[in-house]
């Protein structure tokens, strides 16, 4: 299986290809609306010279614009997503629970909570198909 | 009970909390004083006003109190917390103090952001986005059981969107609960037996979230202690001032316990069984509760036996040491139990509750996120519906 390095857009590539192809996300999916940025705070110390944002949508099932891309476009989002490399990289390896970590204030969410616990089962399945991509991380490279 | 070698967790609960018979008037004043604060809004509703429960509250606070927002209706809206902010702006507060229940407390947490902030609460919809602390909150609530007194959660509605909106802030938890039992003693039995299932829900539920932690759990079992032997004894008399201040600290200690732990099946389904047919939250959860907990402990799961067995302890229904399976159907049984003993409703018919009702609040509940918490994995709408049709 091919690897990719997190927070590029071959890796953002592969992490769309395998939502996509998940018959089980189509479904859990069917009612979610809209897109969430990701942003990944700099951490020099962890090869993350830059903050990273990242723009995802999504759409009943289907999945649209998956990109690197600017503060702006980040800050469009239905829902934006803050947090550090360190917790990112922990919610991607499945060693935090994202839930968890939104409770515990290792995530920032700024957007409608609601809709996000009504539909925390798309959020958990887009994470699981997420730990399905070979990811090689900045600091362990 | 045991938890995994790799457990990881945090434990929040930054509320001070002052307990005692007429500790609403006597300690309030030095409270505001060591937070360095000296004008305070207070924060309530016409139903407090009318009971006379703010009454020597304010006039304690004398000149330290600058002003009284009371326009909070029961369920509070962004509208609501906007004007209050507005109110306590123009006043020049710098503390805020809310006499009242859920309602009224979440009022007052949204205000304390717009203090700080600036803007509209609409502008902060989400989790964790503060960076510092906000305006100082002192809670004196005049129910034992929404445990919101130490949560940082708040619930408001937002008109415009037409449905409610949840604000998490750890930044945000109120610097002090003050907790005086004397405010309780006018709360009627229904409300009493319901607010005290509420609480009793909190604890058991955060004992069987997969994010259950040791002092969670700590919280819960001491909680559930409380509520089994004192919630009865304010159903026999509701002027037990002893009764009541051991079941308002099961209710705050049962806050701490979801507020870290999360809640599971039970609230999905209560708060669903809520919107769809108006059923008060405290009475969904009560009759709700140990239908959930047969539930969860007919699949025979060790770990649920394990804690059902630990709560079995804590209601006085078993030892240490006896048969986990056991001990495990004693809780669940003793939960149905203390429903009637506190005279408590049984079913859901009780409150109109019909199967067209129940069919769409299971698809509801499949949807809620609490639902994700319960210890024991729900795939199935029907596995919901079935547990509604039992009590209905």
């Amino acid at each position: 299986m091919e690897a990719y390095k997190a927070f590029t857009q071959e890796w953002m590539d592969a992490w769309k290809e395998k939502i996509a192809g998940s018959k089980e996300y189509r479904e859990i999916a069917k009612d979610w609306e809209g897109s969430v940025s990701i942003t990944v705070n700099a951490d020099p110390s962890k090869n993350i010279p830059q903050t990273v944002y990242m723009f995802t949508d999504y759409w009943h099932g289907d999945v649209n614009e998956f990109v690197i891309c600017d503060a702006a476009k980040a800050q469009s989002a239905k829902f934006i997503m803050t947090g550090d490399y360190a917790r990112w990289k922990q919610v991607a390896k499945k060693e935090l629970d994202a839930t968890k970590a939104l409770m515990q204030g290792k995530l920032k969410l700024k957007g409608d909570l609601t809709y996000v616990v009504r539909n925390i089962k798309t959020v958990n399945k887009v994470i699981d198909l997420l730990t399905e991509v070979d990811t090689i991380f900045p600091d362990d490279v | 009970m045991a938890y995994d070698s790799d457990l990881s967790f945090v434990y929040f609960g930054p509320t001070k909390v002052v307990f005692g018979g007429g500790s609403s008037t006597s300690e309030l004043e030095s409270e505001i004083s060591s937070l360095g604060c000296s004008r305070a809004i207070v924060v309530t509703d016409q139903g407090i006003i009318k009971a006379g429960l703010s009454e020597n509250i304010i006039k304690t606070l004398g000149d330290k109190c600058v002003g009284v927002f009371s326009d909070v209706p029961q369920d509070t809206g962004i509208d609501v917390v906007n004007r209050g902010a507005a109110f306590a702006g123009e006043k020049g507060a710098d503390i805020v103090i809310s006499i009242g229940g859920g309602s009224v407390i979440d009022t007052a947490k949204g205000m304390c952001i717009l203090l700080t902030e600036g803007g509209s609460l609409a502008d902060y919809e989400g989790i964790q986005l503060l960076t510092r602390p906000q305006t100082p909150h002192i809670v004196i609530p005049t129910t034992a059981g929404t445990g919101s007194e130490v949560t940082w959660i708040a619930v408001i509605y937002d008109k415009e969107k037409g449905q409610k909106i949840l604000i998490v802030e750890s930044h945000n938890a109120p610097r002090v609960a003050i907790l005086d039992p004397q405010l309780t003693i006018g709360l009627p039995p229904l409300l009493t037996a319901s607010t005290g299932m509420d609480a009793m829900t909190h604890a058991i539920e955060a004992m069987t979230s997969i994010q259950r932690e040791p002092l969670s759990d700590a919280m819960a079992l001491h909680a559930i202690r409380l509520l089994s032997t004192w919630l009865p004894e304010c159903l026999k008399d509701g002027r037990d001032l002893k009764a009541r201040g051991q079941v308002q600290l099961a209710a705050t200690m049962a806050g701490w316990a979801f507020g870290n732990a999360l809640v599971g099946l039970v609230h999905a389904m209560a708060q669903s069984v809520g919107a769809v047919a108006r059923v008060p939250h405290g009475v969904a959860c009560g009759i709700l509760l140990p239908w959930c907990m047969d539930f969860n402990l007919s699949d025979g799961e060790p770990e649920t036996i394990a804690i059902y067995a630990t709560v079995a302890e804590a209601l006085g229904l078993s030892a240490r040491g006896d048969d986990p399976g056991s001990s495990a159907a004693a809780a669940v049984k003793g939960s149905f139990d203390l429903l009637e003993e506190i005279g408590h409703p049984m079913k859901l018919s009780e409150f109109g509750v019909t199967e067209e009702h129940i069919t769409e609040a299971a698809d509801l509940s499949m949807a809620d996120g609490a639902i994700i918490n319960n210890i024991r994995y729900v795939s199935e709408k029907d596995e919901v519906l079935d547990i509604y049709r039992r009590a209905l």
